[in-house]
Order: C-alpha cells, then sequence, then structure tokens
C-alpha cells in the first residue's frame, strides 16, 4: 500500500520543504531589508495562504480574463478572436437575452420575498417560546442539506401528482382548473423556482437576523410602547431600522448568491423557451458545447452585472441602513 | 539568523535530494562483467478512461487481467469515471494527464478528431491481421462513426441497434395481435391508439425526443446529414413527412404518454410498471428482465422506404499524445476483442450471430432472433466535427419547437437548416 502511494507521498513532502523554505527566504530578505521582526514573521506565515490566493484564484480569474478573447475548445490551444464573443454574446445569441432575463427576475423577486420570509421566521423564533432551542435548530436544518438532494427532492414536489399539487387539488377541483406541470410549463418555470427559493429562506439568513434582532435594545421598544406606539409601529420605527445592517448584509449575499443559481437548474430538466440561468448556461457552453473562451466571456458578464447590482444597492444603502453611533445631518 | 540559515540548508539539501530520486532512472554503469540473458522487458502501463459503474467495471475488469495475462509488452489499468466522464476526459485532455486509451460516445469520435485529440490507427489497421483489426468484417454504418476524413481513429466495441418492446397482457387485455416484423408506421400508430387508456394511465407508447427522429427520416428515405457531410436536407419531402409523424405521436395522449406524465413518472420507468404498450429499446435494455412483466420483441415499424434502425456506438481510442503508441494500439484491439465478446451486441458481422449474442448474454436469448435481424439494417448517427454545436440546433431550433406545438414541421425545418448547414461549413 505505502508503495502504491509513496511517490504521491514524496510530492506533498517536497511541497512542503518548498514553501517553508519560500516562507524562510521571505522572512530573511524582509529580515535584510530592515523590516520589523514581528512584520517580516507574519510576512513569513502567510505566505502559503497567499501562494494559494495567487496560485488557484487570481492566476484562474486573470486566464479566464484572457480565455473571454479566445475561441478555446478545451483540446487545441486558444485562438485570439478579440471582442467576437462579446459580439455573439450580445447580438447573435438567441439563449443569452432570455437567460439574463430569468436570471435577473429570479434575483428581483426571491431576494425581497425570502428576505421578509426570513425576518418573520427570525421574528418568531426571536420569541420566548417554550423549547425555542429545539425550533432554532429544526429551521436550520434545511440549510444544511446537499443541494443537488434538495432539487430531486423539490422536482418530485412539483411533479404532476406531486406533493404541491396533491395538497392544492381540493382548491383546483372547486375553480376546475387543471393541475399544474410547474416545471414542464414554460410559464410556471419562474414562480416554481422562486417557490423553491423560500427554502432558502431558513437557514443561515434567519440565524443572522436572529442574532440581530436579539441585540436590539429592549429599552428602545419599552419607551416606545410608553408613549403609545403599536406593535407594528414599534417593528417598523425601531425594530427594523436597528437591525437594518443585517438585513443589508443578508440582502447583498441573497442578490450574489440568486444570480448565481446553479445547482437547482442543473438537476431539473425544464422547457428551452423558459431560458436558462446564466451560470447554467455558463456552464453547458464550457463544458458540453466545446466553447471554453464564450463560456469565459459569460462568466466575466455575469460577475459585472453582479458588481454593479452590489454597487447600486450599496450606493443607496445609506438611506435605509442606519448603524448605531452614527451621526446622521440634519436635512 | 544563524539558526534560519542552517535551516533553510537543511531544506535544500532535502529538496534537492527529493528532486534527484523523483527524476528518470540513470544509466547503469558500464562494467567489464560478462554478458548475461537481459531481464524481460517491463510492460508498458496503458491507462484506460471508460464510464463503467460499479458492476460494469468490475465486469470490465475481468476481461482486461485476461489480455493482461497474455500479453508480454503492455498492462492496461482501467480508470472509470462513471460521472461528469467527459468534462474529466476533456480537463485531462486539457492539462496532458490524458490516458492512453479513452472510451467516447459515436457523438465524441469525430469532434475528438477534427481537434487532433485522437492517433489515428489507419496505417496500423492495414497491417494487421488480428481479428478484432478486420475493418471488413466489421457493420461499415457503424464503424463510419469512428472514422473521419477516411480515417479511423478508434474500434468499436458496441452497437446496440433499436428494436421495440412490447407488454403482451396489454396486447392481450386490448384483444389485439402481437406486432409482427413486417408492421409498418400506420400499424404502430393504430395499435399504439387502440392501446391507450387514459383513465387507467396505460399509453400506447411514449417518445420524449427517444427514440431518435433521425431513425423515422431515414426509414423515410431522407438525411439529416448528407453523406458528404456537407448539407442537412431536413426540409425535404422525406424528412418532412418523418417529422410529421413523429410529432403527432410525441406527447399526444391519444396514443403516448403526455410529458408532464413522462416527467413526473419516469420515460423507460413507464414501460417497466406496465404502463407503456411498446417502447423502443437499445438490444441490450434491461426492459425485458423486469419480475412479472412478460415482454415480447419486434423489429421497428417499416417507414416507407425501409425499416432502418438506429444503433448506439462507442469505440475505443487512443490518445493522440500518448507515450506508448504501438503498446497503446495493440491494447486497444485485444481490448475491443475482448469487450466485443463480453457486450450485446458486437458491431462485427462474424459476431453478430444468435450462438455469439446468447454466450455473450444468456438474458437476451428470447430477444436473440429480433437483435440479430435489426442489426442487418442497423446505422449509426454522421457526426460532424462540430456535432455539439449542430446538436444544440436541431434540437432548440427544430425539434423543441415542433414537439411543443409551437410550430410546424415545414416551417421550423426550412428555419433550422439554415443555420445547421452553417455550423457544417
Amino acid at each position: 500500500m505505502l508503495e502504491a502511494y509513496s511517490q504521491t507521498l514524496t510530492h506533498w513532502l517536497l511541497v512542503g520543504a518548498a514553501v517553508i523554505l519560500l516562507m524562510l527566504i521571505t522572512y530573511a530578505l524582509l529580515q535584510a531589508l530592515k523590516a520589523r521582526r514581528a512584520t517580516a514573521v507574519g510576512y513569513a506565515l502567510v505566505l502559503p495562504w497567499v501562494l494559494g490566493f495567487v496560485i488557484w484564484q487570481v492566476y484562474p480569474v486573470l486566464y479566464s480574463l484572457y480565455l473571454a478573447f479566445t475561441s478555446y475548445d478545451v483540446l487545441t490551444p486558444p485562438k485570439w478572436v478579440g471582442l467576437a464573443n462579446f459580439k455573439t454574446m450580445f447580438l447573435d445569441d438567441p439563449r443569452f437575452w432570455p437567460s439574463v432575463r430569468l436570471t435577473l427576475l429570479y434575483s428581483f423577486l426571491s431576494v425581497p420575498l425570502g428576505m421578509i420570509g426570513a425576518l418573520g421566521t427570525a421574528t418568531l423564533l426571536a420569541q420566548d417560546v417554550k423549547a425555542v432551542g429545539f425550533w432554532r435548530t429544526l429551521y436550520y436544518v434545511p440549510s444544511i442539506l446537499p443541494a443537488a438532494a434538495t432539487a430531486l427532492l423539490w422536482r418530485f414536489m412539483f411533479a404532476g401528482s406531486g406533493l404541491l399539487n396533491s395538497i392544492l387539488s381540493p382548491f383546483l377541483k372547486l375553480f376546475n382548473i387543471a393541475p399544474p406541470s410547474w416545471f414542464a410549463d414554460e410559464k410556471l418555470v419562474l414562480p416554481s423556482f422562486l417557490i423553491m427559493s423560500f427554502w432558502g429562506v431558513f437557514g443561515s439568513n434567519t440565524i443572522i437576523l436572529l442574532a440581530s434582532l436579539k441585540n436590539v435594545p429592549k429599552e428602545l421598544s419599552e419607551a416606545a410602547q410608553v408613549d403609545g406606539a403599536s406593535p407594528w409601529t414599534r417593528f417598523i420605527r425601531i425594530t427594523v431600522p436597528m437591525i437594518s445592517p443585517s438585513l443589508f448584509y443578508v440582502m447583498i449575499m441573497g442578490i450574489i448568491s440568486a444570480m448565481q443559481n446553479f445547482t437547482a437548474p442543473l438537476f431539473i430538466t425544464t422547457p428551452g423557451g423558459a431560458g436558462t440561468f446564466l451560470n447554467v448556461y455558463i456552464y453547458q457552453q464550457g463544458f458540453t458545447q466545446f466553447k471554453m473562451g464564450y463560456g469565459a466571456a459569460l462568466g466575466w458578464f455575469l460577475m459585472v452585472l453582479i458588481l454593479l447590482l452590489t454597487a447600486v444597492v450599496w450606493k443607496f444603502s445609506a438611506a435605509y441602513v442606519y448603524y448605531e453611533g452614527e451621526v446622521r445631518k440634519e436635512g | 539568523m544563524n539558526g534560519s540559515i542552517r535551516l533553510m540548508s537543511a531544506l535544500l539539501l532535502v529538496l534537492s535530494l527529493g528532486l534527484t530520486a523523483c527524476s528518470g532512472k540513470s544509466e547503469p554503469a558500464k562494467t567489464n562483467e560478462p554478458v548475461t540473458t537481459p531481464a524481460p522487458k517491463e510492460k508498458v502501463k496503458i491507462r484506460l478512461a471508460t464510464w463503467a459503474g460499479a458492476d460494469e467495471a468490475k465486469e470490465l475488469q475481468g476481461v482486461i487481467d485476461k489480455i493482461n495475462a497474455k500479453s508480454t509488452s503492455f498492462e492496461i489499468v482501467s480508470e472509470p469515471a462513471p460521472a461528469d466522464y467527459y468534462t474529466k476526459l476533456q480537463t485531462m485532455i486539457a492539462g496532458n494527464t490524458a490516458p492512453d486509451l479513452m472510451w467516447l460516445g459515436a457523438e465524441y469520435v469525430a469532434p475528438y478528431a477534427g481537434k487532433g485529440a485522437l492517433l489515428s490507427i489507419s496505417d496500423r489497421l492495414a497491417k494487421d491481421t488480428r481479428s478484432a483489426a478486420k475493418l471488413d468484417d466489421y457493420f461499415q454504418p457503424v464503424l463510419q462513426s469512428a472514422q473521419l476524413e477516411g480515417k479511423t481513429y478508434g474500434l468499436p466495441w458496441i452497437a446496440q441497434p433499436v428494436i421495440v418492446y412490447y407488454n403482451k397482457a396489454l396486447f392481450k387485455a386490448a384483444n389485439l395481435p402481437e406486432p409482427t416484423d413486417d408492421w409498418t408506421w400506420d400499424q404502430f400508430r393504430d395499435m399504439a391508439k387502440k392501446l391507450t387508456n387514459k383513465s387507467k394511465g396505460v399509453y400506447g407508447t411514449t417518445f420524449n425526443g427517444w427514440p431518435p427522429v433521425h431513425m423515422f427520416v431515414w426509414q423515410a428515405g431522407g438525411e439529416v446529414i448528407s453523406p458528404d457531410l456537407k448539407s442537412s436536407p431536413i426540409d425535404s419531402p422525406e424528412a418532412l413527412k418523418a417529422l410529421e409523424f413523429y410529432g403527432n405521436i410525441i406527447y399526444n395522449d391519444e396514443v403516448a404518454a403526455p410529458r408532464n406524465v413522462v416527467n413526473e413518472q419516469g420515460f423507460g420507468e413507464m414501460f417497466k410498471a406496465g404502463k407503456i404498450a411498446m417502447f423502443f429499446g437499445g438490444a441490450s435494455d434491461d426492459l425485458d428482465r423486469v419480475p412479472n412483466l412478460e415482454v415480447g420483441h419486434v423489429r421497428v415499424p417499416k417507414g416507407p422506404k425501409d425499416r432502418t434502425t438506429f444503433a448506439w456506438t462507442a469505440s475505443t481510442a487512443i490518445n493522440a499524445k500518448t507515450k506508448h503508441p504501438q503498446e497503446a494500439y495493440d491494447a486497444l484491439v485485444d481490448l475491443t476483442d475482448g469487450i466485443q465478446h463480453w457486450k450485446v451486441l458486437a458491431p462485427r458481422k462474424s459476431l453478430a450471430t444468435k450462438a455469439e449474442l446468447i454466450k455473450a448474454e444468456p438474458r437476451k436469448e428470447k430477444a436473440a432472433d429480433v437483435i440479430v435481424k435489426a442489426a442487418e439494417d442497423m446505422r449509426a448517427f454522421r457526426i460532424v466535427p462540430k456535432h455539439q454545436e449542430w446538436d444544440t440546433i436541431f434540437w432548440e431550433q427544430l425539434q423543441d419547437p415542433l414537439y411543443s406545438g409551437k410550430g410546424k414541421a415545414a416551417d421550423l425545418a426550412k428555419a433550422a437548416r439554415a443555420k445547421l448547414e452553417a455550423v457544417l461549413k
């Protein structure tokens, strides 16, 4: 057994020795440049992480930027084509704009709805009820299930005679409506994925908002109550502003995650006319169509789009995010 | 500081020793010792990539072990990758770590060969007298799937002609005679209609893009890609006849399972559950091994011209950058012969007999006659180097809208043809 793995083990040990050597060289170099000892030690110790970051993050990202301007089928070397991929993307690809539309619509709808759901759940879990620890654990469980298994489960639930249609059947029969085909109906693909996205309500978003709710000083609410404020007013005027930084964080992360939706759409076949989520489309172009260059261009477009959306949300955050201790100028 | 220098020196020493150890073996020093009999040449390791799952990989290993025991020049090492096989293979080719031999479905040989990823074996085959290397013995329409521009890039090891599996009990219940080999498209459709009972959730047949519409186009006398690979005459009268026939069956609940039912109950699963009367399946499918399901076998119905049937095929090919081309080639031929004696159906005329079929797969005895007859009329897709792009257009611009009722066959075919032929240029 050792014989079979001895070469691999040797390589690992050599890599380890090389990294340690580089750390020592870094330390010695900084010392020679009269840097403080603590600084030299610090840089030497972060060097392994920096190496990993540069090799496996920075280099692939920069290489993908280069590939975005090439025609690359993976099997032969990349060929420079300039802006041809972007021209195809914006002007000639009939699947591109429907994919952008589906991805953006999904993000614009699922994120606010998810935030409202997460906030509602967190508010309920913040109450002093019996066995609240059990309920908090139970509501967190969905987030630790594997995404692929979850997608298959939802596929079953949305089947023609699946769980969802069974629950809705009395209502459907009453109004003589045929059971919806959900994922098989072009018009219902987006609503189906939106319903599925509520699964993400439970999990880390709820926990983050719950922690935030617990940190809202009770005195503020009590003072408002004394002044005659209703529960709804206290919630809107006190609780929400106080947890607004967490809501802002949940929104940013929600947008990034929704725009990158991949696992569920990959496992659930939908009619072609409904469009494809952008991340899935990138995968299809790069790995099944031998168009890695075009896939890279699509990937960069998605990244820029997410950056733009995040920047817009960030720019206007001052209007709705309140940081404790912040001093606002009078209008 | 001194401690650091000592440590650095020690590490440099370790590294240099390690690099020396990892380098190639050095030549032995020449001596004046008398010449002795040279040690037997070490067998070259030939890596083989397959998509075999656990059970199939175990059976394949049995085939490989016999070959390795006989060979003096190579040893085949199997590397199964049942998940994301082609993604892994492409990544390995891009990273120059691809294996020497690889299984490729028919749709991948021409694209890979067109991009220079495969080694041509035409010259070696011409001088080889082993039975698996005799190209005349192969069914030519299947062998073509491993060829491009007159050169051979692989050897097919399986051909799966499509036949029709039918549920005998459903035919009895509907008081219908069982189909016979001389049945036609119209008789098939008529039977499917009579066998459909929506209230019981039973349908005459089921299509979902499978069986491939190409088969019906061929049966009507048309072509999806011309023999010279330069045109896609899918708007010819013959092709349109086939497209209309197919379009009138797929998801039409008068004769076939509707789309939502197929999505929810599964395609082949519906036949196994006794909900489908007639199912187009490959020769080695396990549709006739379901307990309590009495299944009959018949050739595909005859079209206006003939009863050509589609055969999926796969080949083993050699990585163009293999470091051991001769050993890889020898392993390829021996391996292909071994697999052809294991799988059903072997794509060679000498092995596509009832006796050989039953020897390879005794469970297919009842279907053997039908499969052997179907093999005489089988053909594989014509694959072009840009197959994936062509196929995407063929599905998205023609098949998907046709099957979803979003256009007429004539209009869709005419529009799609221009785009398809742009890819063929």
